[in-house]
């Protein structure tokens, strides 16, 4: 079997997929990207058994035929090779490989293609179609909150809601949570499922940065991302997510407006003082005026800044981790934000002042104990 | 918190049955024998808990509800209450809390307790998870499955194996044999991704996996390599992890001679009550609930208690034990008596200067 193709356009598909292919796989054969042609159209494929990509590309060949290629090499060799067209050359018994170029030729050894595991194929899915610019806004705006605490297996995942108004995305790692909604995407048939996070990291830096539309196509145990010419098939998170809509507290009544970049930057100063396994500052609210302060006392380092805000309520003081509150804040696009406490052991919200009309976004967090608190 | 590594622990889980469910069932008699599921309806969401009834017909807690309603068409779909059911729990937990303190709660349902030493100086923790299932029962109706071991992993594989309503014992030279059969996916922290990957390397038990190095288990499973080489030869270290707040402070005398005579009791009482505010002192602790222990000369024993908003000033306990005390007249002689403040705060957490970052909810955990 021999193909032609160009080296430069090759390497962007296969940079594509590359994100898949883990070092240390459970199978070596993951090792390798999964070449197949047909009628003069290369499939790649690339797997690490959760999740699965694919993309396609013109070449020329005269024949069909499959060989699984190793990933690193290859990639490599193309990485540093000047934009030309190089030959394939497969030996069908053998798996050897050689690739010829102006500047010379490489061989390595490939494996048998009928290796390579079985991508699964879609059965019995339901349809939703929402561009990259949704997906990419969901994704962004969820997944780091998810939780990397493989014993929580629900939480290393985004939960996706549809129902016929709205879809819904979750993520929390216990100690704060994010809800998403959106209401220009939905679905007649109402589900749910959870989407892991590594699949979700491999769309995120995939998914080209002009709008195209983005096919999802999901059964009980699959979710599959068509756009372009790439397709991503993972396997999803089979567990209970927890019962989110319960804890998200509806009495918060202690209402803080503020000018979102203010309480960020000084979060971002004040938190240089924080103790390094806490991160806790404290918010203490009085009338409209926010004093955000934080000590280390293994260091005697202490720092105090003080912001004015709309605020109504009884006077609070609540205290947070301040990786937290810069997180969830750099994630929201709005001028203002808005902070809702109850109390300095419950929860407390932050929502955006101003938000896009197909959105809803609504974070929660949970305080870190002051140490004065009784 | 003592645990030595070496000695043998008394370790008991208790794992309630189909709990939210049965609360549900307990609280409206109607559904009563009948499949009912927890959570969802018969169009959307998931069952959180399905009833013994509604598991013969296949449905299965976190299945989709409309999966559920096609196994059983007569299942009931019920909302959870989970307010309640924290309320059975904490009901729940104060057994547990009366044989030992050593109680390290998994879920609202299920709790891990070390009997190696426990306040009722029973040397048979199969005696004394029968006694708890009992008390369970007694105080709100529901039955509790029990597994008896001496570690942790090993007491909660026991819970599942007489499960409902019974309990089960592994004894430290059973273990070994009972791993080795033991399918890899019922090991405790072995989830279904890690199954499937000892499965790749032809580990389907025990036994299989007892056959790979240390290295090499660690090399492919990282710091997990350890443990699964560790729990499989029934080695798991792990401390019962005790609810901090909920420890208690207390002091407690058995007289030489039962004693009735108010004047006597309330001079024994004054006794326990400075032992009690010397180590109220020593510990640097306040507490919000003080208990007096009365055993009587038949050994029934009576508890009473009162809590405050506040936490009680040391001033003021002996006052409000002297109330406890009269509150209602001695039954018969006594032969001991005790005083306990719980309900704490432990001043050295907070001095640590480390606030403590706190969970959307504990039974996420």
């Amino acid at each position: 079997m021999k193909f032609i193709v160009s080296s430069s356009a090759l390497l962007k598909q296969l940079s594509a997929i590359n994100g898949v292919v883990t070092t240390n796989p459970v199978v070596p054969i993951l090792e390798n990207f999964l070449f197949e042609i047909k009628a003069g159209k290369l499939t790649i494929t690339a797997s690490d058994l959760q999740t699965s990509m694919m993309t396609e590309i013109e070449v020329e060949a005269k024949e069909d035929g499959n060989i699984a290629v190793p990933a690193k090499i290859l990639i490599d060799t193309l990485k540093n090779l000047p934009e030309q067209p190089v030959t394939f050359s497969i030996d069908s018994d053998t798996y050897s490989i050689e690739i010829s170029s102006d500047n010379g030729r490489y061989k390595l050894s490939g494996e048998n293609a009928t290796d390579f595991p079985k991508i699964p194929t879609v059965s019995n899915a339901t349809t939703v179609d929402m561009s990259t610019e949704v997906l990419s806004s969901a994704i962004n705006n969820t997944i780091f909150a998810t939780s990397n605490d493989e014993l929580r297996p629900a939480m290393t995942g985004v939960f996706v809601n549809l129902s016929d108004t709205n879809t819904t995305f979750v993520a929390t790692d216990g100690h704060r949570l994010i809800r998403y909604r959106r209401v220009d995407i939905a679905s007649p048939e109402a589900s749910s499922i959870i989407i892991p996070r590594k699949a979700l990291n491999l769309l995120k830096t995939t998914l080209p940065s002009e709008n195209v539309s983005v096919k999802v196509e999901f059964n009980s145990s699959n979710a599959y991302f068509n756009f372009g010419n790439i397709k991503m098939i993972c396997r999803l998170i089979d567990e209970r997510f927890p019962d989110y809509e319960n804890v998200i507290p509806l009495d918060n009544n202690n209402d803080m407006t503020i000018d979102r970049m203010e309480f960020l930057s000084s979060l971002r100063r004040i938190s240089i003082y924080a103790n390094k396994t806490t991160h806790q500052v404290r918010l203490k609210l009085v009338g409209s005026e926010l004093q955000i302060s934080a000590e280390d006392l293994d260091f005697s380092n202490e720092a105090n800044e003080r912001l004015s805000c709309d605020h109504e309520g009884e006077d609070i003081e609540i205290g947070f981790n301040a990786k937290f509150l810069i997180e969830m804040l750099s994630n929201i696009a709005s001028r203002e934000v808005t902070l809702k406490f109850s109390a300095a052991n419950r929860a407390g919200l932050i929502v955006p002042s101003e938000i896009d009309e197909n959105e809803d976004i609504l974070m929660l967090v949970m305080p870190v104990m002051l140490n004065n608190y009784v | 918190m003592k645990t030595s590594t070496h000695e043998i622990r008394k370790i008991i889980h208790v794992d309630m049955d189909a709990f939210y469910a049965s609360v549900e069932q307990l609280d409206q008699p109607a559904l009563m024998g009948k499949p009912v599921a927890v959570g969802g309806n018969k169009e959307r969401g998931v069952v959180a808990a399905a009833s013994y009834e509604a598991r013969k017909y296949g449905v299965r807690s976190a299945m989709s509800s409309r999966l559920a309603a096609q196994k059983c068409p007569n299942l009931i779909f019920v909302p959870p209450r989970f307010e309640r059911y924290r309320e059975i729990s904490h009901q729940i937990r104060e057994i547990f809390y009366s044989y030992t303190d050593l109680v390290e709660p998994l879920s609202l349902d299920e709790a891990f307790l070390d009997v190696t030493e426990n306040k009722k100086q029973m040397a048979s923790a199969i005696l004394i998870a029968r006694q708890i299932r009992a008390a369970i029962k007694e105080s709100t109706g529901l039955n509790a499955s029990a597994g008896i071991s001496y570690n942790k992993f090993l007491a909660k594989i026991a819970s599942d194996l007489n499960k409902p309503n019974g309990q089960a014992v592994i004894l430290p030279q059973e273990a070994e044999a009972f791993l080795e059969k033991l399918p890899i996916e019922k090991f405790f922290g072995i989830g279904k991704v890690t199954a499937e990957k000892m499965k790749s390397f032809g580990i389907y038990n025990g036994f299989d996996l007892k056959q790979f190095s240390l290295p090499f288990l660690t090399q492919k499973f990282g710091k997990s390599g350890l443990h699964y080489y560790e729990i499989v030869r029934g080695i798991h270290l792990s401390p019962v992890q005790p609810d901090r707040e909920r420890k208690s402070l207390s002091a407690e005398n058995t007289f030489s001679k039962d004693i009735f005579e108010l004047v006597a009791v309330k001079e024994a009482l004054s006794d326990i009550h400075e032992e009690l505010l010397r180590r109220i002192q020593k510990s640097e602790v306040q507490g919000r609930t003080l208990t007096l222990k009365i055993k009587y000369t038949d050994f029934s024993i009576q508890t009473r208690s009162r809590s405050l908003e506040h936490y009680i000033d040391l001033e003021a306990i002996w006052e409000m034990a002297l109330e406890l005390l009269e509150k209602e007249p001695l039954k018969m002689p006594v032969r001991l008596l005790g005083l306990g403040l719980s309900n704490l705060n432990l001043k050295e957490e907070n001095q640590s200067g480390f606030g403590e970052q706190l969970w959307i909810d504990e039974d996420w955990i």
